[in-house]
């Protein structure tokens, strides 16, 4: 499947973030703003809502504490009981580095992992390359409604709004 | 909080913030009060009221130590983002010249709260004979002068080139404290190491833990960052601070989730080891405080400096949130004062001692003090400093 979107150039970060406020009162769906760094104040004026990943962070994090722990407790307590030292079976201070460097590595990995895959991006996925977004221009992929007088009038705000060049752009949807 | 852009003020309105009178009168109230209660203590229990004055006083002295070495960490890292409120930090760094007094009465008493300054155990104690170069009155007395005099020097020098910057509008009093900041910084982290060994460590005599300053420093910059954080939002519930936004609160919000957990970090650094490798040279910190009256406060420490404040501050909008991260930052005060007492007190009091009458002597009557000279320096210059360079960036500051 797959839609044709208007893409408005910018020169400035001031421009794009106005346009972009424009463009949602307008009542035109985004498709995605592209950005050479992280625009402060961006995901306001997108409107989107706050960002689930930390969910899968704190889950995935939780998941590796416990995996951790639950293997420390098998391994040292259930299946082969050593006695170190004379310590307790069940040491729990001594399983806290374990369980402290599993929790981040399950987290940092879901996380990524997460990330790349909902924003689509693993090997097979042809995505469009919007040219000098990665170096200085400021670029917003607009979803206009299909009659074509919508279309001029989605490019009227864009322009308005100092939209330095256009482009309509077959993107996958 | 506001998040719209205010106007700087103009040059010269040099006026601070009139804080309510009601407010400096309890402060003063507190501090006599106080203070003085721990002057009867003094008399009739030395053992517990020279622990808790030594542990407020330290308690506070860390804030305005924090206070300076906050100031120095975003001069070194030429930060811009915290400008705005930048004469907090610099009013709690004005207590450190006041904090100096509670820890120098310490010393004329030193024999009643230090083991190795007792009379006569020098001559009955092999291991602290061989400290004793090391370990004796005027040799610490000196120590603690050199040291607290070197701090207030910096702390005075960093608040007064900022305060002639809201004249003078030069950049060049920006780089001046670069450069006092980076000399300050080092010679910091070299003479607080000696402070903690000198002041908390040497309570247990035969004892050392190499980490120990290091986890003490932990909780300066918790403890700091946490009272911080509580004068700005105060300040700016009382007009004082309008330019204060949510994204200066978020920054000090992550600080204080970050502190939090370095200070966890640290202080399970220092009792893994012990607790695994289990020598009783060391493990005698350790026992008196894991069993019988200390047991409870032993745990409680951990929950309230790291566990509480780790889940409370963990989501985003828990950090942008005034009222939250007040309650947050009470917690983790709560917990420095509960951490330092469990260094101090179980070394003269092994069965335990509650929070009493002493040690809440201690905590009024320094915190009076503390609240005296930080009022004093806000009311004495103004709130924002017009002449900074990073005041523009400051304002605009949005995460």
């Amino acid at each position: 499947m797959s839609a044709s979107v208007l893409i408005g150039y910018f020169d400035s970060e001031e421009k794009v973030l106005d346009a972009t406020r424009a463009v949602r009162e307008a009542g035109y769906a985004l498709h995605d703003v592209y950005t050479p760094y992280a625009v402060h104040g961006m995901d306001d004026a997108m409107g989107l809502r706050p960002s689930r990943l930390t969910w899968v962070c704190f889950g995935a994090g939780l998941t590796g504490a416990a995996a951790a722990l639950s293997l420390q407790y098998y391994t040292s307590v259930v299946s082969w009981p050593l006695n170190v030292g004379g310590k307790p079976f069940n040491s729990f201070p001594a399983f806290i580095p374990v369980s402290f460097e599993l929790t981040v590595l399950f987290a940092a990995l879901t996380t990524v992992a997460a990330f790349l895959i909902r924003a689509k991006l693993f090997p097979g996925n042809k995505r469009v390359a919007l040219p000098r977004v990665t170096d200085d221009r400021f670029a917003i992929a607009v979803e206009p409604r299909e009659a074509p007088a919508d279309m001029a009038a989605a490019e009227d705000v864009l322009r308005r709004h100092g939209a330095v060049e256009m482009a309509r752009v077959e993107v996958a949807s | 909080m506001s998040s719209h852009v205010h106007e700087v003020p103009p040059a010269g309105s040099s006026g601070g913030f009139e804080v309510s009178p009601a407010v400096r009168r309890a402060a003063m109230v507190a501090a006599v009060v106080g203070l003085g209660t721990l002057g009867v203590g003094l008399a009739l229990y030395p053992a517990r009221a020279l622990s808790s004055l030594l542990t407020s006083g330290f308690l506070f002295l860390c804030l305005g130590l924090g206070g300076a070495v906050f100031l120095a960490l975003m001069y070194v890292a030429n930060a811009g983002w915290f400008t705005v409120f930048k004469r907090i930090p610099e009013a709690f760094a004005s207590y450190v010249p006041w904090g100096a007094v509670p820890l120098l009465v310490l010393v004329p008493f030193a024999s009643k709260l230090y083991l190795w300054a007792r009379p006569g155990i020098m001559e009955t104690d092999h291991l602290l004979h061989k400290k004793a170069a090391f370990l004796n009155v005027p040799f610490f007395a000196i120590r603690m002068v050199l040291m607290l005099a070197l701090w207030a020097g910096f702390t005075w020098v960093l608040r007064r080139n900022s305060l002639k910057q809201d004249t003078e509008r030069t950049e060049a009093l920006t780089k001046r404290n670069v450069a006092t900041s980076a000399v300050f910084l080092v010679l910091f982290g070299l003479t607080f190491c000696l402070a903690a060994f000198d002041w908390l460590m040497s309570l247990e005599p035969h004892w050392f833990s190499t980490i120990y300053a290091l986890y003490n420093f932990a909780g300066l910059l918790s403890s700091s960052v946490c009272a911080i954080t509580v004068a700005a939002i105060l300040l700016h519930r009382a007009g004082a601070l309008p330019q204060l936004n949510t994204s200066h609160l978020h920054d000090l919000g992550k600080l204080m989730f970050g502190f939090a957990t370095l200070w966890a970090y640290l202080w399970f650094s220092q009792f893994l080891l012990i607790w695994y490798a289990n020598i009783p040279e060391e493990t005698a910190y350790f026992i008196p405080r894991m069993h019988g009256g200390w047991a409870v406060p032993f745990y409680l420490n951990l929950v309230l400096n790291w566990a509480l404040p780790f889940v409370l501050l963990l989501p985003r909008p828990a950090k942008r949130n005034p009222a939250h991260l007040l309650r947050v930052a009470a917690v983790l005060l709560a917990g420095r004062w509960l951490d330092l007492h469990l260094m101090v007190a179980p070394s003269n009091m092994p069965d335990g001692a509650g929070l009493g009458m002493y040690e809440l002597a201690g905590i009024v009557g320094v915190g009076g003090l503390f609240t005296l000279a930080v009022t004093r320096a806000v009311r004495s210059a103004p709130m924002i400093p017009a002449g900074d360079p990073y005041l523009v960036e400051s304002l605009h500051h949005h995460t």
